[in-house]
C-alpha cells in the first residue's frame, strides 16, 4: 500500500509538474469577451463571438457581436448578426440581422439587412439598407460645362 | 303649450348630439385610389391608403401598406407600414415591416420592426 501511494505520489507530481511546463490548452472557441470595466483598444479579426460589457476602441469583425447595456464601442464593427444593447459610436456594418435593444445609444453610420430597433433606443446617424440602390446625385451637365470653362481660363492665363 | 313642450326636448337631444361628438375621435380614412397634390391636415386621426404630393399633418397618422408619400410627414404618433419619401418628424414613430422609407426622421421615441428597408437619417431629440 505505501510503496503505491509512494508511486502514485510520483506520477502525480510528474503530471503536475508536466502540466506547470506546457502551455494552456488551444483556444479553438474564437470567443472573444470584454468584461465590464475591462478597456480594449486595438484590431479585432476572425472572432465568431464576440461580447463586450467593456469598453473597445478600434476595428471589431466577428460574426456574431454582442455590445452588452454596461459595454461601449468606438470605431468600425462588420458581422453577420450584431446585437447592441449598449453604446456606439462609429460604423455598424451587419450582413444580416442587426437588433437594437431599447438601451442601446447610437451614433454614426449604421449599414443592414435586417433591422429591428426596439421602442427606447436611441439612433443618431444615418440607416443605410444593404441592397438598396443608393441614390446618388449626378453630375449635372452645366457643372461640368462650368468645370470646364475653369480650365479654359486657367490654361489661357 | 306644445309648443313650449317641444322647445323643452330639443335642447335635450343637442346637448346629447354634443356630448357624442366631443367624447369620439375625429378618424378620417383616405382610400387606395386617392391622390392628393398638397396638403393634408387633421386634428386628430389619419388613416392613409392613397398616393401624396406634398404634406401630411395630423396628431395620428397611419400610412398603410400600399401608400405612397413624397413630402414632409408631421404628427405625435405615426406608424409607417407604406412608402415615404422625405422627411418624418413625430414623437412616436413605428416602423413596420413593409415600409420603405428614404429621407430624413426626427424622433423621440422609433420602434423598427424587421423586413423594413430605411435609407435615411436619423435624427433624435429628447
Amino acid at each position: 500500500m505505501d510503496e503505491n501511494n509512494t508511486e502514485m505520489d510520483e506520477n502525480n507530481s510528474e503530471l503536475a509538474s508536466d502540466e506547470i511546463q506546457s502551455t494552456p490548452i488551444d483556444n479553438d472557441s474564437k470567443a472573444v469577451n470584454i468584461g465590464s470595466g475591462v478597456r480594449v483598444d486595438g484590431r479585432i479579426e476572425g472572432a465568431e463571438t464576440s461580447d463586450v460589457s467593456g469598453t473597445l476602441t478600434g476595428t471589431l469583425k466577428s460574426s456574431n457581436i454582442n455590445i452588452n447595456s454596461k459595454g461601449a464601442f468606438s470605431g468600425d464593427m462588420s458581422g453577420q448578426e450584431i446585437t447592441i444593447s449598449g453604446n456606439v459610436d462609429g460604423e455598424i456594418n451587419s450582413e444580416s440581422y442587426l437588433i437594437v435593444n431599447n438601451s442601446a445609444n447610437i451614433k454614426g453610420v449604421i449599414e443592414y439587412a435586417s433591422l429591428q430597433v426596439s421602442y427606447g433606443a436611441r439612433i443618431q446617424g444615418t440607416l443605410r439598407h444593404r441592397g438598396s440602390v443608393q441614390s446618388y446625385t449626378p453630375i449635372s451637365d452645366d457643372e461640368i460645362k462650368e468645370d470646364e470653362i475653369s480650365e479654359n481660363q486657367e490654361s489661357d492665363q | 303649450m306644445a309648443l313650449f313642450g317641444s322647445s323643452e326636448k330639443k335642447p335635450e337631444v343637442k346637448t346629447d348630439f354634443m356630448f357624442d361628438t366631443d367624447s369620439t375621435i375625429n378618424q378620417s380614412t383616405l382610400a387606395k385610389d386617392i391622390k392628393i397634390n398638397g396638403s393634408l391636415e387633421s386634428t386628430d386621426y389619419i388613416d392613409f391608403s392613397g398616393h401624396l404630393t406634398g404634406t401630411i399633418k395630423s396628431q395620428t397618422i397611419n400610412l398603410k401598406p400600399g401608400s405612397y408619400v413624397k413630402g414632409t410627414v408631421t404628427a405625435d404618433t405615426i406608424t409607417i407600414e407604406g412608402e415615404v419619401d422625405g422627411d418624418i418628424q413625430a414623437k412616436d414613430i413605428y416602423i413596420k415591416s413593409t415600409a420603405k422609407i428614404k429621407g430624413n426622421i426626427r424622433y423621440q421615441n422609433i420602434d423598427i420592426q424587421n423586413g423594413s428597408i430605411i435609407n435615411a437619417d436619423l435624427f433624435y431629440s429628447s
